[in-house]
């Protein structure tokens, strides 16, 4: 009964109103379904748990699915997950195909979407119960093993590796937190800044600075191209009938496995999801050389694999509370506003926040599928808006998501633009962001878990010895970096070739 | 921290807040060497041959945005102590703000594109200081 006091017309308003601007941050290039939710997080704090969670997984949802709607028509994926999509989707619209091509696109993220929330509904429950038992020796070593498989990942695994290793060192300046054990000591802060620093940078600001001024400097760097013209853009042609899914639906289930498993990867991003599950179906297929000239396959592919991340990237974050993505990284924000911690007793301390994120998350992929197969002529033209009178208007909106979420500190208005110019830095000298965030957002409790394992039980090999599970961590954090060092030497041995 | 043997170890509980930074700040120091090491070379190329930074990115916008950015981040404070606890600051600087930054991204500067940004400045700025400071009291500088 609890649940239906919460599931009111405005928390279907929320996730429908989520879901249509998370499409549209989706569908400009330059913007993502990260930034949609940095920009709009803040909002939430007047909105109370669960309604603001319906808004930020709304837009989750419709930011990895709008990416579609500027990759098939213009070739220029609109966020990095839908890079794939462009290979089939444009060549589909030169063909005269653009409808047909972006309503395969549209239930194939369906497909993928509702995959992977019924993969979340059963695993991390489950997931949850087995990490209730774990002491912080293994809690330390999830952590570890999600920083070995962030590095995995990453296009290069030094780098990867310095990054997260980076982001735990900013996350631990200020005081040791005497409210989960620590010396309550500064550490790491010049003296003019202790006043500001006592409790370290700020999540949130962090966050916003990121994703939001970060992306904004580089697109000013470029010369804020204008918006793109749809004009010579052929969206009617043939249309769409279900049957192309005929023959498909190996594919579609491969590749919406491939985007949950990814999702569940830490740090992982829908990138990566889409371009395994499209090179595994191209080396599946029959007919491999028609990929990359309108395949519907490819697109297919590409989308579920994208939106078969959104559950997956959850999983992780609801049970063990680390996040599958950047993405879901923010999400995290919107516990902390609320005072909620996220973890193995999350799920069975809120049953009803979780199953209104369940009810949030099918009310977004059925509100995504709606919006785009109706609106899908309207909405394209979204991609057209100019940059000069949307990038502003964020920018204000990050000041307002910084400066409230302490209550009025304009210190984090400044740690916003601290961390927009790092994050400009990080991209100009090749830093991975996805690592450096969750070693950020991980780096106080791998600091709590790993200092006072030592502290209870004085010695190292406690941390191999405690039990079985600390023992399978390890083996799983050995293949982690034997994987990476073998892909490392794979890429090595190519580039030398 | 000490070591009573290899594996063994005693944490002074008054200085256990460095034991962890310290610990990270080796790791990573060793980090940065192994990418030097093997990505040094890379690197000096990219250095000596490449055009170095600014060279070749949007001097003005990039730059604009910067200052502007600075500049509203200073004067809303001071505008707010003008009129303490009304977000008064932040409207009245958001304004000034959002016009000069969209007419630094225009590419053509017409007539009808400077109005565009004008009402744009204005509504953009109204429609959030009155959700957010009117509506749900939420502190605004």
């Amino acid at each position: 009964m609890e649940l239906l006091s919460i599931l009111t017309p405005m928390f279907f308003t929320l996730v429908t109103a989520g879901t249509v601007i998370g499409i549209i941050f989706g569908a400009i290039p330059g913007m993502t379904a990260t930034m949609a939710v940095a920009v709009c997080l803040p909002l939430t704090y007047s909105l109370g748990l669960e309604n603001g969670l319906a808004l930020l997984l709304g837009l989750y949802v419709g930011g990895i699915s709008g990416g579609l709607v500027p990759a098939i028509l213009l070739n220029i994926p609109g966020t990095p997950s839908s890079i794939t999509t462009t290979l089939d989707g444009y060549p589909m619209t030169q063909n005269g195909e653009g409808e047909r091509a972006l309503k395969i696109g549209i239930t194939s993220s369906l497909i993928g979407g509702l995959f992977s929330l019924a993969a979340l509904y059963l695993f991390a429950p489950a997931l949850a119960d087995f990490a209730i038992k774990f002491s912080y020796i293994e809690k330390f070593l999830i952590i570890f093993f999600a920083l070995t498989v962030m590095a995995a990942l990453s296009s290069s695994l030094l780098v990867g590796i310095f990054s997260g290793f980076l982001g735990i060192f900013i996350s631990l300046i200020g005081a040791y937190d005497i409210s989960r054990g620590g010396n309550g000591e500064l550490r790491l802060v010049p003296e003019f800044l202790e006043y500001y620093l006592e409790s370290g940078f700020s999540l949130l600001p962090v966050l916003i600075g990121l994703f939001g001024l970060a992306t904004i400097l580089i697109e000013a760097e470029q010369g804020m191209k204008e918006g793109q013209s749809l004009s010579g853009v052929k969206i009617g042609g043939k249309p769409f009938k279900l049957s192309i899914f005929k023959g498909q639906f190996v594919n579609l289930f491969r590749s919406s496995a491939i985007g949950t498993f990814v999702g569940i990867l830490p740090g992982v991003g829908g990138s990566a999801a889409s371009i395994l599950a499209y090179s595994q179906e191209k080396n599946f297929s029959k007919t491999p050389e028609k990929f990359g000239k309108g395949e519907p396959a490819g697109v297919i592919a590409s989308e579920s694999a994208n939106n078969g991340l959104t559950g997956g990237a959850l999983v992780p974050l609801l049970s063990l509370g680390i996040p599958g993505d950047s993405t879901t990284a923010i999400l995290i924000g919107a516990f902390t506003l609320q005072g909620i911690q996220v973890g193995p007793l999350f799920i069975g301390n809120n049953p009803v926040t979780w199953d209104a994120m369940i009810i949030a998350m099918l009310v977004a992929n059925i509100v995504m599928f709606l919006v785009m197969v109706f609106a899908i002529r309207h909405l394209a033209k979204v991609v057209t808006v100019p940059k000069n009178i949307l990038f502003p208007i964020i920018l204000m909106m990050c000041v307002v998501g910084a400066y409230t979420i302490n209550y009025g500190v304009m210190f984090d208005v400044w740690t916003l633009l601290i961390f927009g110019l790092f994050g400009y830095l990080a991209h100009k000298i090749g830093l991975e962001i996805a690592p450096f965030i969750i070693g950020f957002i991980l780096g106080p409790s791998a600091e709590i878990y790993f200092v006072k394992s030592l502290e209870s039980f004085g010695t190292f090999s406690i941390f191999f010895t405690k039990s079985w599970i600390a023992g399978l961590l390890w083996v799983l954090i050995a293949i982690s970096i034997a994987f990476s060092i073998s892909v490392a030497w794979k890429k090595n041995k190519t580039e030398n070739e | 921290m000490s070591f009573d043997s290899p594996f063994h170890v005693t944490i002074d509980f008054d200085t256990s807040h460095m034991i962890f930074p310290t610990i990270i700040a080796i790791i990573l120091g060793i980090l940065f060497t192994a990418i030097l090491i093997t990505r040094g070379r890379t690197m000096l190329a990219t250095i000596t041959n490449g055009p170095w930074w600014p060279a070749g990115i949007d001097h003005m916008r990039f730059f604009g945005t910067l200052v502007l950015t600075v500049i509203y981040f200073t004067a809303m404070p001071s505008v707010g102590d003008f009129f303490p606890n009304t977000g008064l600051g932040f409207y009245l600087c958001s304004i000034p703000y959002l016009f000069a930054l969209s007419t630094l991204f225009l590419h053509e500067r017409t007539r009808r594109t400077l109005l565009i940004a004008g009402a744009n400045a204005l509504i953009a700025p109204t429609i959030v200081w009155y959700i957010l400071s009117e509506l749900f009291n939420i502190s605004l500088p």
